[in-house]
C-alpha cells in the first residue's frame, strides 16, 4: 500500500497506542485542508504543500505529541507542557503561525500544569504573536497574566536572567503600541498613561537601551500631541543622550526634529532652526538622503514663514536634490511645488505694486518684464 | 418449477419459461435446476428470521421474481432487457447485503452465510471475477465465515479482496475501512497481534476519513484495537482507549436521553437497535475490564456505569438502569465533588419515579 505521509503517520501513532495524539493531529490536518479549500486562488497559503504532505513536520508533531501523551498518562504535567512548548517554537514559517498558536494555547491553557514555567513561557510567546498580528488587546491580556505567573514562579530563562524581565519588555512594547493607537484616536489622556507605562516597563525589562530610547521617544510624541512641550522636550533630550550613546544616527535625527517641532510650537524659531540645521548636517555626514530631504523641506517651510525666501529656496532645492537621490517621489514633488511657489512669489514681489495699481504704465511695465524676463536665474 | 412464486408476474415468467423451453431444450434442466437452487436459498434466508416486519415476505416475493426473471432472460440480446436485468441484479445484491449484515449483527452467522454467498455470486455475475466491486461481497462472506470459525476460508477471501484493492488504490475510504477491519478481526483470531494492530489502525484512519473523527465507526474501531492491546497486556493503553470510548458514548447517550425524554417512545429503527445492542456489549466488556484492575479508576467506572444506566433507561429496562445507576453513584461518590454525581442522582430519581408509577396494562 503506497501511503501518504498523513496516513503513514496516523497509522504509526495508532499502532503505538497514542490515540489522543492521533485525534489532535487528525483535527489539525482537517483544519488545514478546510483553510486551503476556503483560500482564494493563488493565495500564498496554496503555494505551500498541505500539512499532510510535509513529512518532516508531521514527524516532529508525532514525536512530541506522543511524548506529551505518555507524560499525560504518567501524570507528569511539566513534561506535557515542555513538549507542547517545543512544538509551538518549532513552527516559525509565516504560513504555520496558526500551528504555533494552537500549540502555545494547548500548553498555556491547561488546567493541570498551566502555571508551570513552560506554560508561562508559552503565554509570553502568545503575547508576542498576538502583538505581531496586531491584536493588542489579546497581547496585553496574555502578557499581564504571564508576567504575574513569572513573578510568582521566580524562574530564570536560558541565559540566567529572571523570566519576568521578558514579561516587562514585552508589556512595555505592547503598552507603547497601544498608546500610539490611542494617540492616533486623539484620546490623549489614555495615550499618555499607556505610553508612560510602556517606558516604565521598558526600563524595568532592563538592559536594552534602544528599547528604552524608543519608549521614551513614543512617550515624548504623546506629550507633544497633547501639548505638554516642556515635558516632551525633556524626554527628547534624554533620547538624544541614549541615541548618541548607541550611535543611532536615525534616532538622533528624529529626536532633533521632534525637539525642533516643540520649539516651533512654543515660538522659539531661532532654536528650532538651529536644531533642524544640526539634524540636516547629521543627515549630510551620514548620507541619510531621505531624512535630509524631509528635514530640508521643513527648514525651507520655516524660512519661508519668517520671510527669508532666499534661504528658503536654498533648502527647498537641497530637499529636491536629496529626494531625487533617495528616489522619494512624494518628497520630490513636494519640494518642487514649494520651490516653484516660493521663487515665483519672490520674483513677483518687486512687481507687486505694479499689479495693484491699475494704470497704463503699470501694465506696460509688466508686459516689458514678461518679454525681457526669459529664464532668469535669480540668486 | 417456480412453484413458490405467486404474485402478478408469476404467470408471465412461467409463460416465458415455457417459450424458452421450446427454444433451448438442452438448457432447460440447467435453468430449472438453478432456479430451484436459488429459490431454496431464498426460502432458507427467510425461514428462521423473526419476522416482525411484514415486508420480509414482500422481499421474498421480489427476490423470487427477480431470480426467475434474471435466470430465464439470461440469453436475451435486447439491450433494454439486459439493462433491466442489470438493475435487477444490482438490486438483488443490495438486498442480499442488507440481509447478510443484519444476520451478522444478530450473530446468526450460518444464515448470513447464505445471503453473503448469493451476494457474491450475483456480483461476479454482474461485474465479472476479480473486480473491485466484489470487495464488499468478499468482506461480507469473510465476516460470516469468521463467525463460524472457518479461518482458512476467511484468509482466502480476504487475500482476494486485498489483491483487488492493491490493484485499485483509488478505492474509496469506506471499503478500505471495512477491509482493514475484517483483516484486523482475522489476524486477532489467529494471534498475529502486531499485524492486527496495523490493520485496526488503518481501520480507524479510514473511518475518520469517511465518517469523521466523532463517528460511531471510529469509536468502535477504538474499542476493537483496545482488545488487541489487552491481549498484549498493555493495560495503560487499553485504559486510555476505554476512557476515550466511554467519553464519546457519554456525549452520545446524553443527547439520546434528552430526546427520549422529550419524545417518549418514538419508534426505534432496526439499525439504531442493533447499534445499541453493540454499544451495551462493548460497555459491559469495558466495565468488566476496569473493575478487574488493581488500581481502580473510580471516575471511569462511574462514567461507564452511568452510560449503561442511561442506555437501559432508554431501552425501557428500569431494573437494569437502577442497578447500573447505583454502581455509578457508588463510584462517583468516591471522588469529592465529582461532576457526574448530580446527573446520576437525577437519573436514579427518574427511574424510581417510573417504577412506582402504575404501569399501563399491568397488575
Amino acid at each position: 500500500f503506497r501511503n501518504t505521509p498523513k496516513q503513514y503517520m496516523c497509522v504509526e501513532m495508532l499502532q503505538d497506542g497514542y490515540h489522543r495524539s492521533f485525534s489532535e493531529l487528525f483535527t489539525l490536518l482537517s483544519f488545514d485542508l478546510e483553510q486551503r479549500a476556503n483560500a482564494p486562488p493563488r493565495s500564498p497559503r496554496l503555494q505551500e504543500p498541505s500539512l499532510g504532505e510535509q513529512r518532516e513536520k508531521l514527524e516532529t508533531i508525532r514525536l512530541h505529541l506522543c511524548r506529551a501523551e505518555k507524560a499525560e498518562r504518567d501524570g507528569s504535567w511539566t513534561i506535557v507542557c515542555e513538549e507542547r512548548l517545543h512544538l509551538g517554537r518549532y513552527f516559525t514559517h509565516p504560513m504555520d503561525i496558526w500551528l504555533s498558536f494552537h500549540f502555545y494555547h494547548s500548553c498555556a491553557d491547561r488546567v493541570f500544569g498551566g502555571r508551570s514555567k513552560s506554560a508561562t513561557e508559552a503565554r509570553f510567546h502568545l503575547a508576542e504573536l498576538y502583538r505581531q498580528q496586531g491584536d493588542l488587546v489579546e497581547a496585553r491580556d496574555h502578557a499581564e497574566r504571564a508576567l504575574k505567573q513569572a513573578e510568582d514562579g521566580g524562574w530564570l530563562d536560558s541565559e540566567g536572567q529572571p523570566l519576568r524581565l521578558w514579561g516587562c519588555r514585552e508589556l512595555g512594547e505592547i503598552y507603547s503600541l497601544l498608546g500610539e493607537a490611542y494617540l492616533a484616536a486623539q484620546e490623549y489622556d489614555t495615550a499618555t498613561m499607556l505610553l508612560q507605562l510602556g517606558s516604565k516597563m521598558a526600563i524595568e525589562g532592563g538592559g536594552d537601551k534602544s528599547v528604552e530610547a524608543e519608549s521614551f521617544f513614543r512617550e515624548g510624541m504623546g506629550l507633544q500631541s497633547s501639548g505638554d512641550h516642556q515635558a516632551a522636550m525633556k524626554l527628547f533630550n534624554t533620547c538624544v543622550e541614549l541615541f548618541g550613546y548607541l550611535q543611532d544616527v536615525k534616532g538622533l535625527v528624529k529626536s532633533y526634529k521632534a525637539i525642533a517641532k516643540s520649539l516651533e510650537s512654543e515660538g522659539n524659531i531661532e532654536e528650532c532652526i538651529k536644531m533642524l540645521e544640526k539634524a540636516a548636517d547629521l543627515c549630510h555626514s551620514s548620507d541619510l538622503q531621505e531624512r535630509l530631504a524631509d528635514i530640508s523641506l521643513t527648514l525651507g517651510c520655516i524660512y519661508s514663514d519668517v520671510n527669508r525666501p532666499l534661504k528658503s529656496c536654498e533648502y527647498f532645492l537641497q530637499s529636491y536634490k536629496a529626494a531625487c537621490t533617495a528616489r522619494e517621489v512624494v518628497l520630490q514633488h513636494k519640494a518642487q511645488v514649494k520651490l516653484g511657489h516660493t521663487s515665483a512669489h519672490s520674483l513677483i514681489k518687486s512687481y507687486n505694486s505694479e499689479m495693484e495699481t491699475p494704470s497704463l504704465t503699470s501694465v506696460k511695465r509688466l508686459v516689458d518684464w514678461k518679454e525681457t524676463r526669459g529664464h532668469q536665474d535669480f540668486c | 418449477m417456480a412453484s413458490g412464486c405467486t404474485g402478478p408476474h408469476g404467470h408471465l415468467s412461467r409463460l416465458f419459461l415455457s417459450l424458452l423451453l421450446g427454444v433451448l431444450r438442452p438448457a432447460v434442466h440447467y435453468v430449472e435446476g438453478r432456479t430451484l437452487l436459488l429459490h431454496r436459498t431464498v426460502s432458507s434466508l427467510c425461514s428462521n428470521a423473526d419476522h416482525q416486519q411484514a415486508d420480509w415476505v414482500g422481499v421474498h416475493e421480489r427476490i423470487c421474481q427477480m431470480l426467475v426473471s434474471i435466470r430465464s432472460m439470461k440469453d436475451i440480446y435486447d439491450p433494454a432487457v439486459r439493462k433491466r436485468n442489470q438493475l435487477r441484479k444490482t438490486h438483488l445484491i443490495k438486498i442480499c447485503k442488507l440481509v447478510a449484515q443484519s444476520k451478522l449483527s444478530e450473530g446468526k452467522h450460518e444464515e448470513a452465510l447464505h445471503a453473503a454467498h448469493c451476494c457474491l455470486q450475483t456480483s461476479i455475475d454482474l461485474y465479472g471475477p476479480n473486480t473491485i466491486q466484489l470487495v464488499p461481497a468478499y468482506i461480507l462472506l469473510a465476516e460470516a465465515n469468521m463467525g463460524l470459525g472457518n479461518l482458512a476460508v476467511v484468509a482466502e477471501l480476504l487475500s482476494q479482496a486485498e489483491w483487488a484493492v492493491l490493484k485499485n488504490p483509488e478505492l474509496g475510504a469506506s471499503v478500505q475501512q471495512q477491509l482493514h477491519r475484517s483483516l484486523g478481526h482475522y489476524h486477532t483470531s489467529v494471534g498475529n497481534l502486531e499485524i492486527a494492530l496495523h490493520h485496526f489502525s488503518n481501520d480507524i484512519y479510514f473511518a475518520c476519513e469517511e465518517y469523521g473523527l466523532d463517528s460511531s465507526a471510529t469509536t468502535k474501531g477504538y474499542f476493537l484495537i483496545a482488545d488487541v492491546f489487552a491481549r498484549q497486556g498493555r493495560t495503560a493503553i487499553v485504559h486510555s482507549l476505554y476512557s476515550e470510548v466511554a467519553e464519546r458514548w457519554h456525549n452520545h447517550l446524553n443527547s439520546l436521553l434528552e430526546t427520549h425524554q422529550q419524545h417518549a417512545d418514538s419508534s426505534v429503527s432496526f439499525y439504531e437497535k442493533a447499534q445499541r445492542v453493540e454499544m451495551e456489549e462493548m460497555l459491559r466488556v469495558i466495565l468488566e475490564f476496569e473493575q478487574k484492575q488493581s488500581r481502580r479508576d473510580a471516575a471511569l467506572i462511574a462514567l461507564i456505569a452511568h452510560n449503561l444506566a442511561m442506555l437501559w433507561f432508554i431501552n425501557g429496562d428500569l431494573h437494569k438502569a437502577q442497578d447500573f445507576g447505583s454502581t455509578a453513584l457508588q463510584a462517583s461518590l468516591q471522588i469529592p465533588k465529582h461532576k457526574l454525581t448530580e446527573p446520576i442522582q437525577e437519573l436514579l430519581q427518574q427511574v424510581e419515579s417510573l417504577q412506582t408509577e402504575p404501569q399501563p396494562g399491568s397488575d
